[in-house]
């Protein structure tokens, strides 16, 4: 099983995304809130990225974009040299069979056994043997540490085993761009080890460019090699891990160090304190 | 449940359901009666052919025989066109006779098919010169009656009290029926009579 | 008073965009049809869930409610003198209107909300999108088969509740009242026509099947992700096939049964 070779020259990044804006269009055709705005982003083979930025600064949209899932009013979005939002049907179905996405929480097929589950894309898209697929799929789940687990059902294994199984779905196809949405949220220390440490292995192992979108600074910055910050839908600071924690910027920095108040308010907007508790008129 | 006992059930339930539909064709319906004989077509024509519907049986000595396939009306002669289908395994003499009779007092309506004696018979696309129409219930009330009234006039001796239906028989009212009694007897019958008599003709 | 309007012209607004994208959807589950029928196991697999475990139901509903013909049909037939007809009455209910009609109303209920439920569970959980991301059309894969499913379910379905109502109406009416067992068959034999009367329910019930099926699908996918919004689109399957059931019920036999 051979993925088709890159048309992107060695230099030149795999993903890239330039001056992306984007918000959901309403039933009357007006456009709602604005999610992105001139997002300048790009990610080269073998490079782990991770996007930040607090709950919905747009990280999620991104990867949706990335996917052909949503298409951008501006801008160009553009995978391994092709414009992801000018492909015809089939041709974007081919494309994301060279992707693979590792949903928050796993998104498993409930009802499917773990092996199904890994063999689904197999299934799918290739013609090989039942026997070639049960050695693909026990060889892709020893990768992540649960080829043992392989008859059990979603619903009988942990949160971290379950994305570690959405893992070895992603990489079934062995992609050349893989996605991680929030991988390390609601884990316990032990299993974001694990978690980050496959990330780190598998897309190296791969050759793949890989992009993490998380809130998760301790973990990411220890394994990835670049970042993207977003804050409102827009690219606020990139660089290196190192970079990121030294930067003066003061978004930056209320998140790196997880100040509770800083550009990103702790109050909630409301009415003077003293008028909302009645006071003021007595004074 | 594995793939192979999955098919099992889901075959069962197929089967039991396709099972389901014959039964009700075969059992409760009519698809194994008749339908699949060869029929050929012959022509009735009718006064009157009260409330015989489509599809309504033709039986000859009480036996199914043919159904009735379609009901015209011959607006030369002004008279009901009946066609039927008979069942080809049955031949029935050119001059056989068609009656519409009623099964039971207030039932469906049917044909009665009386065979004559000619020797030749009907083919597809004949006739039946032979026909009765309908009988139609108020007409023969009234006709009845009529007839009851013609009775008493001319038996002057018998004290009449006017024309009665006969007892317990309740006929809805009716034209020429002069429904009460009438207390003097002899010479009142002769106008009840003629009353009842110029309203008939109506 | 300005308000009211405005609430009421949103509501317009959305119900007929909300039929258009229905509409949409049913040409698209067609157009992707192709999957449910070249990989008959996934097809296979919905009708077990589909059918077979609806057979409890309607088997038992179909009974009872032949008994209930029997009694009722007993009841009126025997002040005309006309229990004889109770054979011909219990069938002709059953096969023309009840069979084709209690069905999928049972089958929207039971069936239905199911089919709804899972899924709007399965948006919920990004299981579609993570179909979807794989290459894989979630409406071949998961809409197709349950719909194609249902509509294949249906029919046998009602021909196995009028089958069994008949039987019912039979023990009742012959076993336990005493209506007697020759007059019982050969007048329904004599009355119920297979095109006209089992052929037509036949049509009915896979009408019907189209439209419950549907609308069960078609909610599940238009789900809001979340509980309150998976339990307001089996609340919308049951009763918005419901009505269709009825509504296209009097269609049907106003262009069926309305002769002459």
């Amino acid at each position: 099983m051979s993925t088709p070779p890159s048309q992107t020259p060695a230099d030149a990044p795999f993903v890239a995304i330039q001056g992306v804006s984007f918000a959901y269009p309403t039933l009357t055709g007006a456009l709602g809130r604005q999610i992105l705005t001139g997002v300048d982003l790009e990610v080269r083979r073998g490079q782990l990225v991770a996007l930040m930025g607090g709950s919905g600064s747009g990280k999620t949209t991104i990867l949706r974009a990335l996917g052909g899932q949503i298409k951008p009013q501006a801008g160009t979005v553009m995978v391994d040299g092709q414009n992801v939002h000018a492909l015809k049907h089939d041709q974007l179905f081919a494309l994301r069979r060279r992707m693979g996405m590792l949903f928050q929480f796993g998104a498993l097929f409930t009802d499917m056994s773990v092996f199904d589950n890994v063999a689904f894309p197999l299934r799918e898209h290739t013609d090989l043997p039942e026997s070639a697929i049960r050695d693909l799929v026990l060889m892709k789940l020893n990768a992540v540490g649960l080829r043992g687990a392989h008859a059990l059902m979603p619903s009988e294994v942990s949160g971290g085993m379950a994305r570690r199984v959405a893992l070895a779905r992603a990489i079934a196809l062995d992609p050349q761009l893989i996605m991680y949405d929030e991988p390390f949220a609601g884990l316990d220390p032990i299993s974001l080890g694990q978690i980050a440490n496959l990330i780190r292995t598998l897309g190296e192992a791969l050759g793949a460019a890989s992009i993490v979108v998380t809130h998760d600074v301790e973990e990411s910055l220890s394994i990835v090699d670049y970042v993207y910050f977003l804050a409102e839908g827009k690219i606020v600071a990139k660089g290196t891990p190192d970079e990121i924690r030294a930067s003066e910027l003061p978004y930056v920095k209320q998140f790196v160090s997880g100040a509770p108040d800083g550009p990103v308010r702790f109050h909630y907007p409301a009415p003077d304190y003293a008028t909302d508790l009645g006071l003021g008129a007595r004074q | 449940m594995n793939r192979k006992l999955t098919d099992l059930w889901v075959g069962l339930f197929v089967v039991a359901g396709f099972g389901a539909i014959l039964i009700l064709a075969l059992k409760a319906g009519n698809l194994a009666s008749f339908n699949f004989s060869e029929t050929y077509q012959v022509l009735a024509k009718f006064d009157n052919i009260g409330g015989l519907k489509v599809r309504a049986p033709v039986k000859s000595a009480g036996v199914v025989v043919g159904r009735v396939a379609s009901v015209g009306f011959d607006d030369q002669t002004y008279e009901a066109v009946v066609t039927l289908a008979l069942d080809r395994r049955y031949a029935f003499p050119k001059d056989s006779s068609a009656k519409i009779l009623t099964s039971g007092l207030l039932g469906e309506q049917y044909i009665g098919l009386e065979p004559g004696g000619d020797t030749a018979k009907l083919a597809d696309g004949g006739k039946i010169k032979a026909t009765q129409s309908a009988i139609v219930l108020e007409t023969l009330i009234s006709q009845f009656l009529f007839s009851k009234a013609a009775e008493g006039k001319s038996d002057s001796k018998a004290p009449d009290s006017g024309i009665t239906a006969p007892p317990g028989f309740t006929a809805p009212p009716v034209i020429g029926a002069p429904g009460g009694a009438d207390a003097s007897a002899g010479k009142t019958n002769d106008k009840s009579g003629t009353k009842g008599e110029t309203k008939d003709k109506k | 008073m300005r308000l009211l309007i405005e609430a009421i012209g949103h509501w317009l607004i959305d119900a007929v965009a909300k039929v258009g994208y229905g509409a949409r959807l049913f040409g698209l589950t067609f157009r992707h049809s192709g999957m449910a029928f070249s990989r008959f196991r996934l097809t296979i697999a919905q009708i077990n869930f589909i059918g077979n475990y609806s057979l409890v139901i309607i088997v038992v509903s179909g009974l009872f409610v032949g008994f209930v013909l029997g009694l009722q049909g007993y009841n009126t037939l025997q002040r005309y003198g006309s229990e004889q007809a109770l054979g011909l009455l219990v069938a002709l209910s059953l096969v023309r209107e009840l069979g084709p009609v209690v069905t999928a109303l049972l089958f929207a209920g039971r069936a239905g909300t199911s089919i709804t439920a899972e899924i709007g569970l399965m948006k919920a959980g990004e299981q579609l999108s993570a179909m979807e991301m794989m290459a894989v059309s979630p409406i071949a894969r998961v809409l197709a088969p349950r719909f194609w499913a249902g509509v294949i379910s249906m029919p046998l379905l009602a021909a196995l509740f009028s089958a069994v109502g008949v039987f019912g109406g039979y023990i009742v009416g012959v076993q336990m009242i005493g209506v007697d067992d020759g007059a019982f068959w050969s007048q329904m034999q004599n009355g119920v026509d297979w095109k006209e009367d089992v052929g037509n329910g036949v049509i009915k019930s896979i009408v019907f099947g189209i439209a419950v099926t549907f609308i069960a699908v078609f909610e599940g996918y238009d789900s809001q992700p979340t509980p309150e919004g998976v339990s307001r689109a089996t609340t919308r399957t049951v009763v918005s096939s419901s009505l269709a059931v009825l509504f296209l019920d009097f269609i049907l036999t106003a262009l069926m049964f309305s002769r002459e």
